[in-house]
């Protein structure tokens, strides 16, 4: 690489030390992590890719006293493939996830879901278990591990505990984890049966974009050909990751073709709860959603 | 807290506060200007540089987490005097209007055409699509990424 151009002098500087006494965190292992935890709980917030917290940073919504970088964490940058199941670590970047055929394979919603997030810019940074952790009804990446059943674990000072993503999110930007716990991997488990997914994003652009309603749905197949297993999830239409749990008894023990596709996406139109916002209208999502079960299922089916 | 980050391939050692963003850090304590400041929130674009071999927003990266990084900036993209293919494409296609976003622009090409030297129009829309241009819009930005890549592909190589 070449040398910095002549004309660019340094000016002085502005940054320097800080006159308040803040900390900054970066650990490098799991055991130095739950150290830091246990002395400095409650005025630690937590920063992973930062693609959200900055943001609310820099709008000043809030005083940050003392930042954990969990990025020089690589134990949770890991991806671990078994035979019955997946394990994602918390850091693993939209970018990774992206890009690993793995994932392209096994979980091709989760897959697309990760590409449709932001911008390169954006995934480069953001993280499956900022993502998570935020709990934004509108994550990308919380309707397709809610129809994958992915368990999040959770560690803290205490020990750990793993719980169903399903039961993770219990409001708009709010979770069960408890102050000091912090998420280090997410555990997807493998079926042998045959996978029929779909994914779509609905927003005002097509890319970086806050969707203004999503689904994602996952059909298991039998070896007779039966709908062994439905999830259907929807983004953005409540205050959080729902899943449609009527829509997906009512597809069960069915051949493909023979899901009454308008009725599913009747149930599903009903069920949500959406909100007018910025993104949309309440009447407006109910719409939408009604009009992307239908695509959805027409895709899987051929219908 | 001090840093050590090499960037446009000189080693430097900077002074940070925890919440200086690296947006910051190279604009006001390096001088490199050429990185610009639009939304502060990772939308525009603006201030995008590579970090790592990856694209990142210098508003959404704090300065401490660029310790020990490579950072490549539109400062660091011509060799010596001679414009790299790339910044004269955007210059011949008069993909240029005020100039704001493509510094950004110009890292988002570079990164996609390291990734892939010969993108479709979709990659290439894709491949920007964390830039936002408020002037000229896309169509000559888009037809310069396109001569870019032609180029630099007839060349053999990216020289830089």
């Amino acid at each position: 690489m070449k040398k910095q151009s002549e004309n660019v002098k340094d000016r002085p500087r502005t940054s320097g030390r800080d006159f308040k006494q803040y900390k900054y965190f970066r650990p490098k292992s799991k055991e130095e992590l739950i150290r830091i935890i246990n002395d400095f709980q409650k005025d630690l917030t937590i920063i992973a890719g930062g693609t959200d917290l900055l943001v609310a940073n820099y709008q000043k919504l809030y005083e940050i006293k003392n930042w954990l970088d969990l990025n020089l964490l690589n134990e949770f940058k890991n991806i671990k493939m078994f035979d019955d199941k997946v394990e994602i670590g918390s850091m693993v970047t939209h970018q990774r996830l992206s890009k690993l055929d793995q994932i392209k394979e096994l979980f091709p919603v989760l897959h697309q879901a990760a590409a449709d997030v932001g911008s390169p810019q954006i995934r480069s940074r953001g993280t499956i278990g900022g993502n998570i952790v935020t709990s934004s009804p509108a994550g990308d990446l919380l309707p397709p591990l809610l129809i994958y059943d992915a368990q999040l674990k959770i560690i803290s000072g205490e020990g750990s505990r793993v719980v169903d993503a399903n039961e993770f999110f219990t409001g708009p930007k709010k979770n069960i984890l408890k102050e000091g716990e912090i998420l280090e991997k997410i555990i997807i488990p493998l079926k042998e049966e045959v996978y029929r997914g779909a994914w779509i994003k609905v927003g005002k652009r097509k890319a970086l974009i806050i969707s203004s309603i999503s689904l994602a749905l996952n059909l298991s197949i039998d070896r007779s050909n039966l709908i062994k297993k439905a999830r259907i999830c929807i983004g953005s239409a409540a205050p959080v990751p729902l899943r449609i749990k009527t829509a997906e008894q009512a597809i069960l023990k069915k051949e493909l073709t023979e899901i009454n596709i308008e009725e599913i996406a009747q149930i599903v139109s009903e069920e949500i709860s959406p909100i007018d916002d910025i993104r949309g209208t309440a009447k407006y999502r109910r719409q939408v959603a009604l009009n992307i079960t239908r695509k959805a299922l027409s895709e899987v089916t051929n219908q | 807290m001090k840093i050590t980050l090499t960037v446009n391939g000189e080693k430097r050692e900077v002074e940070v506060k925890p919440q200086t963003r690296l947006l910051d850090l190279l604009r006001e304590d390096l001088g490199l200007t050429g990185t610009k400041e639009g939304c502060g929130k990772g939308e525009c674009g603006a201030c995008t540089v590579i970090m790592n071999n990856k694209l990142v927003a210098s508003c959404l990266v704090l300065a401490v987490q660029a310790d020990q990084s490579e950072i490549l900036t539109i400062e660091g993209l011509n060799c010596q005097d001679e414009l790299h293919p790339i910044q004269n494409a955007f210059i011949n296609k008069g993909a240029v209007q005020c100039g704001f976003c493509i510094p950004g622009m110009i890292m988002s090409s570079k990164q996609l055409l390291d990734e892939n030297i010969n993108p479709t129009e979709a990659e290439i829309k894709r491949g920007l699509s964390g830039n936002i241009c408020r002037c000229t819009g896309y169509v000559k930005i888009i037809d310069a990424v396109k001569e870019a890549a032609h180029k630099m592909r007839s060349r053999g190589e990216d020289d830089v």
